[in-house]
């Protein structure tokens, strides 16, 4: 699947880079493209130390394993599986609060490290698990207290009021997340 | 007030951790720096995927097909109740982050932040992510090559997320 996406859009882009006479930028863009990856690659480093270690510190200390049983009765409706092993749901607690918190960069490694302990239990590595896919797919719909990013854009705009859209995105983002988990476990419940 | 509350979550886990470090019995800076280990050999196993989605959409972005494919699809959107403004942001919002943010940026400061189309994409904005970049991130990290109905599913959600932000738009603004 990932191959057929990577194919699709560098045939896309060939074509209508000719079509544009932009085909020039195309062999600039290829190398912009592998190095903008190492880049992206390096504040990933960053980010996956940091809140990867204090997720380690939390976890011995005990904070997480509350936070979890706080959030159990939720993830125990969208995760059934992994409320009953106990594996990962440590991990999809705290990628749930980053999540709600908005601290976007934190969410990132907690959900991989989730994943990490979902592939566990997944009994053909090379292929996604319901679960996994249930928490990718969650993880799309980006569920957030405080869109810190989108009212700092709304505020450069110079918007009068960029907070008008607060109660809009929750309503939004709670029903995409809601519709995520039932679209993804009902495909998953057929197969 | 709610940015502030946002800008101090993540300095207020660091301090808890801190905290943890400084009164706690047990050796907690190891375990800080056997997480990091942890996280770190994952964000390194991301690079080869990395380098070919990231190649992939520099190149669509450099082609102008989103431009293009923008101008087409206009008459349409309007019939469907999409301002046709919010197609850039649209066609790039799935595939890269930056791309969209720059659209993002792009259509409000051409229409107003304030106004429906801003609006409608600010709710857009707000409530999706760039899918195709989570996805593979997500399954690549653990090995996965089959995502199985990752993909349908996430796009079903974002073309939901769509409609109905320009929907809950309308009748909330009115």
């Amino acid at each position: 699947m990932l191959g057929k996406i990577y194919g699709i859009i560098c045939l896309l882009a060939l074509l209508f880079g000719i079509w544009n006479g932009n085909a020039a930028a195309l062999g600039g863009a290829v190398i912009d493209g592998a190095a903008g990856a190492v880049q992206v690659t390096l504040s990933l480093c960053g980010m996956m130390c940091l809140w990867c270690g204090m997720m380690e510190v939390l976890r011995e200390a005990g904070a997480i394993r509350r936070l979890s049983r706080l959030l159990r009765p939720l993830l125990r409706l969208i995760f059934p599986r992994a409320a009953q092993t106990g594996e990962g749901l440590e991990e999809i607690s705290a990628n749930v609060s980053a999540n709600l918190l908005g601290i976007g960069n934190a969410a990132t490694p907690m959900a991989l490290r989730a994943m990490e302990q979902l592939q566990k239990h997944n009994p053909k590595p090379d292929r996604a698990s319901a679960e996994q896919i249930t928490l990718a797919v969650l993880n799309t719909a980006s569920v957030s207290l405080i869109p810190a990013n989108l009212l700092a854009l709304r505020r450069a705009a110079g918007s009068p009021q960029p907070y008008a859209i607060m109660v809009p995105v929750w309503i939004v983002s709670v029903v995409c997340a809601a519709l995520a988990v039932v679209l993804t476990r009902l495909i998953g419940r057929g197969k | 007030m709610l940015e502030t509350i946002s800008a101090l979550a993540m300095p207020m886990v660091a301090v808890l951790v801190g905290l943890i470090m400084m009164i706690g019995k047990k050796d907690y800076f190891a375990a800080f720096t056997r997480g990091a280990m942890e996280g770190l050999k994952t964000a390194v196993r991301l690079l080869p995927t990395l380098c070919a989605l990231l190649t992939a959409i520099s190149l669509l972005n450099a082609s102008g097909a989103v431009e293009m494919i923008a101008g087409w699809l206009a008459p349409a959107a309007g019939a469907i109740g999409v301002p046709q403004e919010l197609l850039p942001l649209l066609l790039t919002r799935p595939f890269s982050g930056s791309a969209s943010t720059a659209a993002f940026t792009d259509l409000l400061s051409r229409v107003g932040p304030d106004s429906f189309a801003g609006l409608c994409a600010s709710v857009i904005f707000g409530s999706s992510d760039t899918v195709v970049y989570v996805i593979t991130v997500y399954c690549s990290s653990v090995g996965i090559r089959r995502t199985r109905w990752a993909f349908p599913c996430a796009f079903a959600v974002m073309l939901f997320c769509i409609f109905f932000s320009c929907f809950l738009c309308r009748i909330w603004f009115a």
